[in-house]
């Protein structure tokens, strides 16, 4: 009964935090195990930066699944220490201001706050102790396979047009009405996203989010962070 | 099989030895916390020096950070409540009789349901005296003492190491004349045999061609040192103490050489199988259990979390690659199998309780490789993530903070390149060559070559110390693959949870990273550098109180520790 019927949709990337995947992919395979694991995961994440920056503005599965191959036969020992670590030490200070004072607004006014992100889940985690309260996170999951990451994201992959779908269904699930939700997002690929919801609003759009959200007359926030 | 601990344990009276060591302590103090309703407690402790029994106990209760959650529980009242559940008995179990006076052995013998036999010496490699006096003598000593008593039961603290080098899943049975390497083992006679080749040993050191010989090396070590071979006082000193140190190595070799022979690890293990041997005939008359824990490692609980004391097997592998050893010799996938200590306590009470219920086995073992195995390799990865865990956030220095937190240790085979024996051959060329220069070249040149000659000597001896360490360890992180049953102890449906033990609960990454190496780094790691480790000071002093009963007389000086 007192479970808000209201929910505002989060893009972690761009929106509430500065720093995208390929920054804790870097990071793991900077900390990988042995020097010469770490040589080669880290030329792996360089070679996914481009694709990244290419695909960044539409569906970015593809993109984020070679990002993450760099955790592959990463032990899950690892990828929670250094996640808890990651977000401890660097992605905590990169919490956007803004996106959280949009947090408080949408709780405000009655919202069930719903976290997306690209990231997976043993970086996310350790961050809600530092954000105001998320009553859902949904982040991308890693294969683990015999305590070792077989460098699968698991699907559905956040961070594609799948988005769009996966909120229609999670409104189902929670007896939501999607008209009545916000969405804010900052790339190309959350427009299916935005396009769900009743007010959708676009924050530091990308080159394709700000285009239709011009033709869609959407809102845009611009961060002066 | 439904079991209740308290209805077990219920007005019940238990003579404990070896209540000073790491394992002996938790279980006193868990059994006293947690309110296990036994009657009272024998505390067995043998005087050292002056200081008699009840003087060790009182010093260790107010010293030992082991009884802080009964210094907080009890706060003033501790001294009457351990007054009234405790008696402190000046005795020794490497004396026949336990080293008790006939008033008090009577007096016991009437009184005890359940005897547990905690000593042990621990070390790996001890002189082989120390080792069959303590482990194996010890225990025909209590099992005698059993045996005199009127309803007295034993449960006996052994190790799972006694299977030897033998791989695979070790049974929880009690082999008779048992030998790892399966060839035909009578321990009897091999006890005989040890103790008349100590005598040799012994015997030996005593021959006047042996005397002349310590003495010869005593005057060139003096020589060498720039001291006089002929002052007849410092000859002598030394003449002590090299004839010691040879003594004690000859039997460590004799212990080795014995150990090996019939397929066991080391000295330790090779005294408990032994010690295990003579128990076996016994069983028709001596209502006896085994207990046999694992690698027993710091607390994940209780007393509270990371409790360690001594040395132990993580203590110096984990403390080497916290430094600058990145390669540890391991084999993927070998499980380590590593038990805290309060579980093992836990798994003595439960074993008490069934021999006290009559429902019990004769062997329990007691470890994680069974049901949630620890691998080897996980262990290094996850003792890398603790150090880096502490180093980045509090290392000494900007080394410590900038390079060891991000380089760590790694598993590597034996002759790995940067294996220890082979940075040994690099010291010691570097060393030759520095002192086989040509002697044409300036006199200044020689001075600073024999300065870099004994710098580098001196972490060669380092490195030998490492290459001894890891020796030690090879057979549990390389060359064996040990599993150790757990059926017996997980059969018992314990009433009282507090008393549960159950190793699938563990979740290894949180116990090693936030219990287990922080426990180590306080309580061990001190000892490896010299330093004292944290001492408890109690708010409120405990003294036995002065009707506590009366002490036995002083046992005669003994040998032995406790585990």
């Amino acid at each position: 009964m007192n479970t808000p019927k209201r929910a505002a949709f989060f893009r972690a990337e761009g929106v509430l935090v500065s720093r995208g995947v390929l920054a804790a992919t870097a990071y793991y395979a900077a900390n990988a195990h042995k020097f010469g694991e770490r040589a080669l995961r880290l030329g792996l994440v360089a070679l996914s930066a481009p694709l990244q920056g290419l695909l960044g503005q539409n569906d970015r599965t593809l993109a984020n699944r070679l990002a993450f191959l760099a955790a592959r036969r990463m032990s899950e020992d690892r990828l929670a220490e250094l996640g808890e670590e990651y977000a401890e030490d660097i992605l905590k200070d990169k919490i956007l201001d803004r996106g959280v004072e949009l947090i408080k607004r949408a709780r405000a006014e009655g919202h069930r706050i719903v976290l997306l992100s690209d990231n997976i889940s043993e970086v996310m985690e350790p961050l809600l102790p530092h954000l105001p309260k998320i009553d859902d996170l949904v982040c991308n999951r890693l294969e683990i396979v015999d305590g070792e990451a077989t460098g699968k994201l698991l699907d559905p992959v956040v961070g594609s047009h799948g988005d769009g779908r996966w909120a229609q269904g999670y409104a189902d699930r929670q007896g939501i009405d999607l008209q009545a939700c916000t969405a804010y997002g900052s790339h190309g690929t959350d427009l299916l996203l935005l396009a769900a919801v009743g007010k959708p609003c676009a924050v530091n759009p990308d080159f394709t989010l700000r285009r239709s959200a011009r033709e869609a007359d959407w809102p845009v926030i611009e961060y002066q962070e | 099989m439904r079991l209740s601990i308290r209805e077990s344990y219920a007005g019940k009276h238990v003579l404990l030895t070896g209540a000073s060591g790491f394992l002996g302590k938790v279980w006193l103090t868990q059994m006293l916390h947690n309110d296990s309703g036994t009657g009272k407690f024998y505390i067995l402790l043998r005087r050292k020096a002056t200081r008699p029994a009840a003087a060790r106990f009182e010093r260790i209760v107010n010293t030992s950070p082991c009884f802080k959650p009964l210094h907080e529980k009890y706060g003033r009242d501790l001294a009457r409540f351990l007054s009234e559940r405790i008696e402190v008995v000046d005795g020794d179990i490497s004396q026949p009789g336990l080293g008790l006076d006939a008033e008090t052995s009577a007096r016991l013998g009437r009184d005890i349901d359940l005897v547990v036999n905690c000593a042990g010496l621990v070390d790996f490699d001890p002189d082989l005296r120390d080792a069959l006096t303590t482990n194996v003598d010890g225990t025909i000593h209590v099992a005698d003492f059993v045996e005199g008593c009127e309803k007295a039961a034993l449960l006996h603290i052994s190790t799972c190491y006694v299977a030897g080098t033998r791989n695979g899943r070790n049974g929880e049975v009690l082999v008779p004349d048992y030998a790892p390497n399966g060839e035909p083992f009578d321990a009897a006679a091999e006890l005989a045999s040890a103790r008349v080749r100590i005598a040799e040993i012994e015997a030996e050191f005593e021959t006047q061609e042996k005397a002349d010989e310590i003495t010869a090396e005593a005057k060139a070590q003096l020589v060498e040192r720039g001291r006089s071979p002929d002052n007849a006082k410092l000859v002598a000193t030394l003449v002590r103490r090299i004839k010691r140190d040879s003594l004690k190595n000859a039997m460590i070799e004799e212990g080795q050489e014995r150990a090996q022979r019939w397929g066991w690890t080391n000295i330790y293990t090779y005294s408990k199988s032994l010690a295990e041997s003579v128990l076996a005939p016994r069983a028709d008359r001596l209502r006896f259990s085994l207990l046999r824990p694992a690698i027993v490692e710091s607390a994940l609980a209780y007393p509270f979390p990371g409790w360690n004391q001594g040395f132990n097997t993580c203590g110096p592998l984990s403390y080497m690659l916290g430094g600058w050893l990145r390669e540890l010799p391991l084999r993927k996938g070998i499980p380590f199998d590593i038990v805290p200590v309060d579980y093992v306590g836990n798994g003595m009470t439960i074993a008490g309780a069934a021999l006290l219920s009559g429902i019990h086995e004769q062997v329990y073992q007691c470890g994680t490789s069974d049901k949630n195995p620890l691998a080897i390799d996980r262990a290094c990865d996850l003792t890398a993530l603790a150090h880096r865990k502490h180093l980045r956030r509090k290392g000494d220095t900007v080394v410590d903070r900038l390079i060891l937190a991000r380089w760590d240790g790694v598993e590597a085979e034996i002759d790995h390149t940067l294996s220890v024996p082979n940075l040994r051959k690099v010291t010691k060329g570097v060393a030759k060559m520095m002192r086989d220069l040509p002697s044409r070249w300036p006199k200044m040149v020689h001075r600073g070559a024999k300065k870099v000659a004994d710098k580098v000597d001196k972490i060669d001896d380092n490195l030998d110390t490492i290459e001894r360490l890891i020796d030690l360890y090879l057979p549990f992180i390389y060359e064996n693959h040990f599993i150790f049953s757990t059926d017996n102890l997980l059969k018992y449906d314990v009433v009282e949870e507090a008393f549960r033990f159950d190793p699938t609960a563990l979740d290894w990454r949180t116990y090693w990273i936030n219990v287990h190496i922080p426990g180590l780094r306080k309580w061990c790691y001190p000892l490896f550098e010299g330093r004292t480790p944290e001492q408890y000071r109690p708010r409120h002093k405990f003294a036995l109180e002065e009707d506590a009963p009366a002490e036995t007389p002083a046992a005669a000086p003994a040998h032995g520790g406790s585990r």
